[in-house]
């Protein structure tokens, strides 16, 4: 479904991404795991074409993404969760959601998908009218997720959807990102809490200093040292 | 003392020199009176130059330094003062003023574009004020314009613009001008740096207020008559920014090509497209802000890049390939 | 005496919703784009000179000549903004500041230009068959063409407000404010949004141009004057803040009218700048604006 071939990308003169190449295939739950500034926020941005690589490319369903401007790639069927939610805090939770349904087939569905949402996020029924800015931080993720849902995607992209939670809500979130692809939504999850993000994927990367040093499944991964420490340290 | 240098003292001294003998030699009083005019233009471009293209705090009311230097000037010297006190006391009452509102603006850490329109406020509101207060035009003394002499006024203002330029020349290069220009990037990072932005800015305002309510003095000692409050209109600061900018603002060179280039442009266009040249004024600055931001100094520098590259191609080839 | 105070009052308020209308475009503009486009007064002059020629050429009634206003001001801000404007988007925010004000200076002095070469330094106005009417209330005259102009810059202003609550287009112009790179992955294409803001920016400058040219008189030189009303009404009314900005519009047109009763008619133009630089050195924020500058 999503192939990454060979991607450099740089930030200015400073190479960031040396040679990334990753597959996610339909229905599937991939995590991509690493340290801090390994790069992994920087490859999601690259798939979602806020960042454009100077070589190598991305295609989705044989569709070379090269080209596509950033905002088309939702249309498309890509939806990214970004890191921290940036949800519009000073906009109405109903607001958000509504605006996770902008483009034209999305929105033609909406009423439907804001039932799904709700569903799979009760809380954010209840707090539909309130200032999204008056969530706590657990709410925003909740918001963050349940906007990108909206837009109806076939394979959603998540940066760090633990960060800053407490554990207890990182297992509740993360019981949603696993029903959400049981539901049929491919899922790329881009963690540093690699024991969650082991827990529920089925297959993983692991990506160190701009380059992918590894993947397999959860047992094969163990013996990757910097995997190892993050998961028993 | 490397040859180019040898050769910009040479040029400068030749130069100088030819201005100072220009009054001996030419007999039109046109000319004199057209580089009188570029002089104060000069004055003005440079003294802007100094808070705006070194330091990066855009004035976009300077005209209240001019005009400022003007009123004190022009009344000091009616009332029998001596010339030179006269000059001093524009460039003195011009800074008094500016420190009174720069201290709490810089102070108070205001935003570089919040400076700006305060500026363009502040000069609307000294321009309405000076025209309440004085409506009437201000005449240079009687003895002064019945003995109406050109000559001696030429050589004043051409020392207040080598004055000028040399201020700024000696400032931009000592390590106060340095701080200003870090100040200019990056007032954070220079701050990090040790660089006390504050101080830095209240001295380039100073400097600049200064320079400019000499600028001002210069043209009252010059103009026999004008509305007092005529020297405080919008025009007087939209040139000013014009030249700098057309002419490359932070070089000290910049304002003395873009004085030049304005005041001749200015004197061509009148004659040829009439009043257009207002309109081909705000294209060029547009086009400088845009594409050009270094001026024609910027320009000059680039056509000299491709000319001694065309030159020198034979050695590039010789050199080992760069990673780009 | 309590009279003419409160009839200079009520010009003010009558003026002071004009000053409003103006500021709300301005503030539309800067708060979506950022871009501080210092021409603001110069379109406002071009929308008052249109509805001029339309009747004094054509006869068409002012107020019914403000969607053609609105339609030739539209145009002239998708010209400027495709030609000038859209090249600095994406320059960092301090820099994309401070270019627009400049390119915007040297766009007001074309502009203002433009306007004396074609329409000399005259001033102008518009006298419809009504202009002389008005209705009294305690002694105090409201004339009507003013009031007309008042009802409809509050129109104006609650239509705005409406577009951007409950439209959808209006909400993906409130998201990218917020967070442009989040509203690019709802895919808000923020280069349409961009633009949209500028042209209704322009729009509404052109509305108000209409009105000042109807209610009061119009020349070439006229936009500096606007846009520095327009600035400090923005600043007054906090970024972003609509309400607030049309609400300062009406308290600067107030104190000029006080400043010209208690001081004198002279600095009248004065008081409103001083308080913009008050407003500046103590509350950038704005009189009813949060903390965001």
């Amino acid at each position: 479904m999503l192939k990454l071939e060979e991607i450099n990308a740089y930030y200015g003169d400073l190479q960031a991404l040396w040679g990334i190449s990753m597959e996610v295939n339909e229905g599937e739950l991939v995590a991509l795991i690493g340290p801090n500034g390994a790069g992994k926020t920087t490859t999601l941005r690259v798939i979602t074409g806020l960042l454009k690589p100077t070589s190598g490319g991305v295609r989705f369903h044989d569709h070379h993404l090269g080209k596509e401007p950033a905002h088309k790639i939702v249309e498309l069927g890509i939806s990214q969760v970004p890191e921290g939610g940036r949800i519009f805090t000073g906009m109405s939770v109903l607001e958000n959601l509504e605006l996770g349904a902008f483009v034209a087939n999305a929105r033609r569905v909406k009423d439907q998908s804001l039932k799904w949402v709700y569903e799979i996020f009760p809380r954010l029924e209840e707090r539909k009218n309130q200032r999204a800015g008056t969530l706590s931080g657990g709410e925003r993720q909740m918001l963050a997720i349940g906007r990108a849902l909206m837009s109806k995607p076939r394979l959603l992209l998540l940066d760090e959807p633990s960060f800053g939670l407490a554990p207890i809500l990182v297992e509740h979130i993360f019981e949603m990102i696993r029903e959400i692809n049981r539901q049929g939504v491919t899922v790329l999850l881009v963690e540093q809490n690699v024991r969650a993000a082991l827990e529920l994927a089925n297959r993983a990367y692991v990506i160190e200093n701009g380059r992918i040093v590894g993947q397999g499944v959860h047992e094969d991964l163990l013996s990757f040292e910097s995997v190892r420490s993050a998961y028993l340290g | 003392m490397t040859v180019k240098k040898i050769i910009s003292i040479a040029l400068l001294v030749v130069g100088v020199a030819a201005l100072a003998l220009v009054p001996t030699v030419v007999e039109s009083e046109s000319i004199i009176n057209l580089l009188i005019m570029i002089l104060i233009y000069t004055m003005l471009a440079s003294s802007w130059n100094i808070l705006g293209g070194y330091t990066g705090q855009i004035n976009l009311g300077h005209a209240a330094f001019f005009g400022l230097g003007t009123l004190a000037t022009r009344l000091l010297y009616t009332e029998g003062f001596p010339l030179f006190p006269s000059l001093l006391a524009g460039g003195v009452v011009a800074v008094a003023f500016a420190m009174l509102i720069g201290i709490p603006a810089f102070r108070l850490r205001l935003r570089g574009d919040y400076f700006t329109i305060g500026t363009l406020a502040l000069a609307q509101i000294l321009y309405v004020t000076v025209g309440n207060v004085l409506p009437k035009i201000t005449y240079l003394p009687i003895e002064d314009i019945q003995n109406y002499e050109l000559d001696p006024r030429y050589y004043v203002i051409l020392a207040l613009a080598l004055l000028t330029i040399g201020v700024a020349y000696v400032l931009v290069k000592s390590r106060l001008g340095l701080g200003m220009m870090a100040v200019r990037e990056d007032e954070d990072a220079a701050e990090s740096l040790g660089v006390n932005a504050l101080k830095h800015k209240l001295l380039a305002l100073a400097v600049s207020a200064f320079l400019g309510g000499l600028a001002g003095g210069a043209y009252a000692y010059y103009q026999t008559s004008y509305y007092f409050n005529y020297t405080f209109t919008p025009p007087w600061s939209l040139d000013t920014l014009t030249m700098a900018f057309v002419g490359g603002r932070g070089t000290i060179i910049g304002p003395i090509v873009g004085a030049v280039f304005f005041v001749v442009l200015k004197e061509w266009l009148v004659l040829n497209v009439g009043e257009y040249h207002l309109i081909v004024f705000g294209v060029l600055f547009i086009l400088v802000v845009l594409f050009l931001p270094g001026g024609l100094v910027e320009a000059w520098e680039r056509i000299k890049q491709v000319l001694t590259r065309r030159s020198r191609r034979g050695e590039f080839e010789l050199l080992p390939q760069e990673e780009s | 005496m309590l009279a003419a105070v409160a009839q200079s009052l009520a010009f003010g308020i009558l003026v002071g919703a004009l000053y409003g209308l103006a500021a709300v475009g301005l503030n539309l503009v800067f708060g979506v784009t950022r871009f501080l486009n210092v021409a603001h007064g110069e379109l406002l002059m071009f929308g008052g000179y249109a509805s001029f020629w339309l009747f004094t050429l054509y006869g068409v009634d002012p107020f019914a000549s403000i969607p053609l206003s609105i339609l030739f001001l539209l145009l002239i801000g998708l010209l400027l903004y495709k030609v000038l404007f859209s090249r600095m988007v994406k320059l960092p925010e301090g820099d994309k500041i401070r270019n627009t004000l400049l390119v915007g200076f040297g766009l007001g002095l074309i502009l203002q230009n433009v306007a004396l070469r074609l329409w000399t330094a005259d001033d102008r106005g518009i006298t419809p068959p009504y202009a002389g009417e008005a209705f009294t209330i305690l002694g105090v005259r409201f004339p009507i063409v003013r009031v007309a102009s008042l009802v409809i810059a509050f129109v104006f202003l609650f239509a705005l407000q409406l577009f951007l609550r409950r439209t959808y287009t209006g909400k993906a112009i409130r998201a990218t404010v917020e967070d442009w790179e989040a509203a690019t992955l709802m895919g808000i294409n923020v280069h349409s949004v961009y633009l949209l803001a500028f042209v209704m920016g322009a729009a509404l400058a052109g509305v108000a141009g209409t009105l000042v040219s109807v209610g009061y008189s119009i020349e070439p030189a006229m936009g500096m004057h606007w846009t520095l009303k327009s600035l400090i009404v923005m600043v007054m009314g906090g970024l972003g803040n609509m309400t607030g900005t049309f609400v300062g519009g009406l308290i600067l047109g107030v104190t000029e009218s006080a400043t010209s009763i208690l001081i004198s008619g002279n600095y009248r133009q004065v008081v409103g700048l001083v308080i913009f630089i008050l407003v500046l050195l103590f509350r950038p924020q704005g009189l009813f604006g949060t903390k965001e500058g």
